[in-house]
């Protein structure tokens, strides 16, 4: 197990490595920041001049190696656009994501468990195709059109929930959060559900085919043989043969609804990561672009790892840093 | 309804759709927004976010729009750009290297202390040198060669050489107290107690990538404003914005995009203020010699610029239908231009004619100067720097493959990929504009048509290439000239030069700066596209 770690640690150094050149060369080779930066009538003195204030006029590589050389300290570079360090800025933009993020999680979890579950038990009937033509909805239609129906409906035509924008925060442990307070719910509800959406099909899908499968298994039938509740059959013995898929999908989807929930915070002007990486990549904002992209990367492998561990716990055949293949 | 209140409208909207819980939950709610939401509050949606409270940070339009709210300058600007006096209330020109500024008497800051001229002192010296500054207001103050305090109020600065526009550049730079912000770094601006300014509000907190809030100074110097507070929404999405208007949780957007324009006119419970801004899109023609990426009519390499003659430029020219890119592909959120500037603002020459589509007369042309069938260009334009600038691009490609020119391909790439090939002269025929800042011609005119010349840092912005000794001099000559009628005249000759004879480039069309209010709510359109609470009043 432990050797399992630091193998896993090492690669993971080696990948954000790799990942910090690509993304530092990309957004070189796109552009110079300080023509976007300057107003339209700003001449070559001054552009001149925002380019060594930035720095830019260094070699690329003396550029790269100032940036690993302060990363390895801690240090992901100033932000060109707003001169703040740049994992000040993604870490302020965090508890927005994050709480958007889990909200829409547990809508996809709490929602698409029980109804794929109900609808994988009762194949064929109104109830579970209602449920897959639905799910096939959740998966084909796209993100921002859903996003603004969504507004279009509740906040335009209806009038119950906000627009857009996050609402009123409150401190919970310490914590900056919308959580803490009504009109911030009420302003969490709509993007969280258009986030939710495509998982909750995800989940919809994964949770009815796992018990489909499972469902006509000796185990199962023998479960059922012996006089055990239909409740204990289901939690026990369906839905913990199931999960192993899910909470690799949930893992990986968790990720995905933190780094790249770009496009709902876009439409419903959440200020959370996304949109701090769309508005950076728009004016070439490298060190806040680099730095995201090596604390997502970074968030991925903590992620993938910690699925790894609970397979382990979910399936006793899974064995972390063994000889098995 | 007489309220500003859109929490209020929200819950008449909520009553009739029976959500009783949600409402309740509302009437609960006792936090600070809510009890704000009693008095006179005004919500903007913006499209466009400030990038510091620093005013002295970059001198880029979103961060100016917002640093004006809270600091004064020497010298505002009107709505038409003209100048007038703010925190100077008179200057004038003791001789051509010398400067007297009397300031406003009895005015204080956020923080009670009175303004005086050792805060102008503190703010010209400043401004310059903020570390990191990826906009500086260096070049406003590069002629500025030493202050003299005479009095609290007076002063006397002299210059390294003569510059008629003098004042007009240092009335740019926002005037700070020196007692709140001195050693203070662009990010400890955040902190209410260091912004403190002169202006109209005060400064209350700003979460990034969200909004912006700001309460009424009640011992403004100047016009006091209906609002209370002001909370400036960052939107940047046109349709959210759009959506948030009409759902009430906004008060007014700025940048209405014009595709959503015909909706937002019909609707009885919102109205659209419009004026034609100071951005000037033009069409560039590369005229540089070793731009041969042309072809002949029928798509073999030409090996030469067209361009370089004057009649070829005139007969592209000629074939632009303006009035049809404005009304239609702007709905009318645009205004065809004929030079640098609109008419109204110092500077335009009413001599220069609007041009016509002229096809007859553009091919009399072309077939005059050598190409009676044509020939075949790429044309290239930006997308996302400003509205519809990518259809825009595909329209010009259209009119000019109408005209008989061979349009072998339009591109269009993100601005950030664009604008250093443009500048480096890569593409032949493209697409940009020129936001003026200044309200008046000269430094556009020097910056677009003055030969290229980096060490004197003249015609930095003519990626064309274009030149003319006449023009260079007479251009000259009104950069140096005190007197206004003597420069405005020069600044006309420059215009007819640039414009009518040689066709530099090819004016299009100035953007029109488009704002959408809720009835109620009168806006006064500034040319400069600043969104500001100031110009925003209760109709009465």
């Amino acid at each position: 197990m432990i050797a399992y770690l630091i193998r896993r640690v090492l690669q993971s150094v080696g990948v954000l490595l790799a990942v910090s050149l690509v993304v530092f060369l990309g957004i070189y080779a796109i552009g110079n920041p300080a023509a976007i930066l300057l107003p339209d009538d700003a001449t070559g003195a001054e552009l001149d001049a925002a380019i060594a204030s930035l720095g830019l006029d260094r070699p690329l590589p003396l550029q790269y190696f100032t940036f690993l050389g302060n990363a390895i300290r801690g240090d992901l570079g100033t932000s060109f656009v707003f001169n703040t360090p740049s994992i000040e800025l993604i870490f302020a933009r965090l508890p927005a994501t994050l709480e958007l993020a889990i909200t829409a999680m547990l809508f996809a979890v709490l929602l698409g468990i029980p109804l794929g579950l109900w609808a994988g038990l009762k194949p064929g009937s109104a109830f579970d195709e209602t449920v897959v033509t639905g799910s096939i909805l959740g998966f084909s239609m796209p993100n921002f059109w859903q996003g603004m129906m969504l507004i279009m409906i509740f906040a335009v035509g209806l009038g119950i929930l906000p627009a857009n924008g996050r609402g009123e925060t409150g401190t919970i442990l310490g914590i900056e959060t919308s959580f803490a307070t009504a009109d911030g719910i009420r302003h969490l509800i709509l993007p969280a559900l258009n986030l939710a959406l495509f998982k909750l099909a995800l989940m919809i899908r994964l949770t009815r085919t796992g018990v489909r499968e499972v469902i006509g298994l000796d185990y199962v039938k023998f479960a059922r043989a012996k006089g055990l509740s239909e409740q204990r059959v289901l939690m026990v013995h369906v839905l913990k043969n199931i999960l192993v898929p899910i909470v690799t999908i949930m893992g990986m989807e968790f990720g995905s609804l933190i780094a790249f929930a770009t496009i709902t915070e876009t439409i419903f002007a959440w200020p959370g990561m996304g949109k701090l990486l769309i508005d950076s990549i728009n004016n070439l904002d490298r060190p806040v672009v680099v730095a995201y992209v090596m604390v997502v990367t970074l968030m991925f492998v903590v992620i993938n790892l910690l699925v790894d561990v609970a397979y382990s716990a979910l399936d006793p055949r899974v064995r972390l840093g063994g000889n098995a293949p | 309804m007489t309220s500003v209140d859109a929490n209020r409208r929200q819950r008449a909207a909520a009553l009739r759709s029976a959500t009783a819980v949600l409402r309740a939950l509302f009437a609960l709610c006792l936090s600070a927004a809510c009890l704000v939401g009693h008095a006179q509050q005004l919500v903007i949606g913006r499209g466009s976010e400030p990038q510091s409270i620093d005013p002295h940070f970059t001198r880029a339009g979103p961060n100016q729009m917002t640093a004006m709210h809270v600091f004064d300058r020497l010298i505002l600007t009107d709505e038409n750009v003209r100048p007038i006096p703010g925190l100077a209330v008179s200057w004038e020109a003791e001789d051509e290297l010398t400067w007297l500024i009397r300031l406003r008497a009895g005015v204080r800051f956020h923080d009670g202390r009175p303004f005086t001229a050792d805060d102008v002192v503190y703010s010209l010296e400043r401004a310059p040198r903020v570390p990191r500054s990826p906009a500086s207001f260096a070049q406003s103050l590069s002629t500025l060669a030493d202050i003299e305090v005479i009095d609290d109020l007076t002063l006397r600065l002299r210059t390294t050489q003569p510059s008629p526009q003098f004042i007009e550049n240092i009335g740019t730079i926002y005037i700070l107290s020196r007692a709140a912000s001195e050693g203070a770094q662009s990010s400890d601006f955040n902190d209410p107690s260091v912004a403190v300014g002169t202006g109209p509000f005060r400064f209350v907190s700003w979460q990034p990538g969200d909004r912006l809030t700001l309460v009424r100074n009640d011992d403004y110097w100047g016009e006091i404003s209906d609002f209370e507070t002001v909370v400036m929404r960052f939107i940047t999405t046109d349709a959210a914005r759009v959506a948030s208007l009409r759902s009430g949780s906004v008060d007014i957007i700025d940048l209405v995009s014009p595709a959503d324009l015909p909706r937002l006119r019909s609707m009885s419970d919102i109205n659209v203020f419009q004026v034609g801004s100071l951005r000037l899109v033009y069409l560039a023609l590369n005229q540089r010699e070793e731009m041969i990426r042309f072809t002949t009519a029928d798509g073999r390499p030409l090996g030469e610029n067209p361009l370089r003659d004057a009649r070829v430029r005139r007969a592209l020219s000629l074939l632009i239908d303006r009035r049809g890119l404005t009304d239609y592909i702007l709905q009318g959120a645009g205004e065809p231009a004929t030079q640098i500037v609109p008419a109204g603002v110092f500077g335009h020459a009413q001599s220069i004619p609007e041009t016509r589509v002229d096809r007859d007369r553009a091919h009399a042309l072309l077939a005059e100067a050598g190409y009676p069938d044509g020939f075949g260009v790429t044309v290239h334009g930006s997308g996302n720097r400003f509205v519809l600038d990518s259809e825009i691009t595909q329209a010009i490609g259209q009119l000019l493959a109408r005209g008989g020119i061979r349009v072998n391909r339009v591109e269009v790439r993100p601005y950030a990929a664009y604008t250093p090939k443009a500048a480096a002269g890569e593409y032949p025929i493209f697409l940009f504009s020129y936001g003026n800042t200044s309200g008046e011609s000269s430094r556009g005119l020097s910056g677009l048509f003055h030969s290229y010349d980096a060490q004197r840092d003249l015609g930095t912005l003519n990626r064309s290439r274009y030149s003319n000794p006449a023009f260079d001099e007479v251009i000259d000559a009104a950069l140096q000239t005190f007197d206004d009628t003597e420069r405005e005249r020069l600044l006309w000759r420059a215009a007819e030069i640039a414009f009518h004879e040689d066709t530099a480039l090819i004016p299009l069309y100035f953007e029109s700066a488009v704002w959408a209010a809720r009835t109620g709510l009168e806006v006064l359109p500034r040319r400069d596209i600043r969104t500001l609470a100031m110009s925003v009043r209760i109709a009465r």
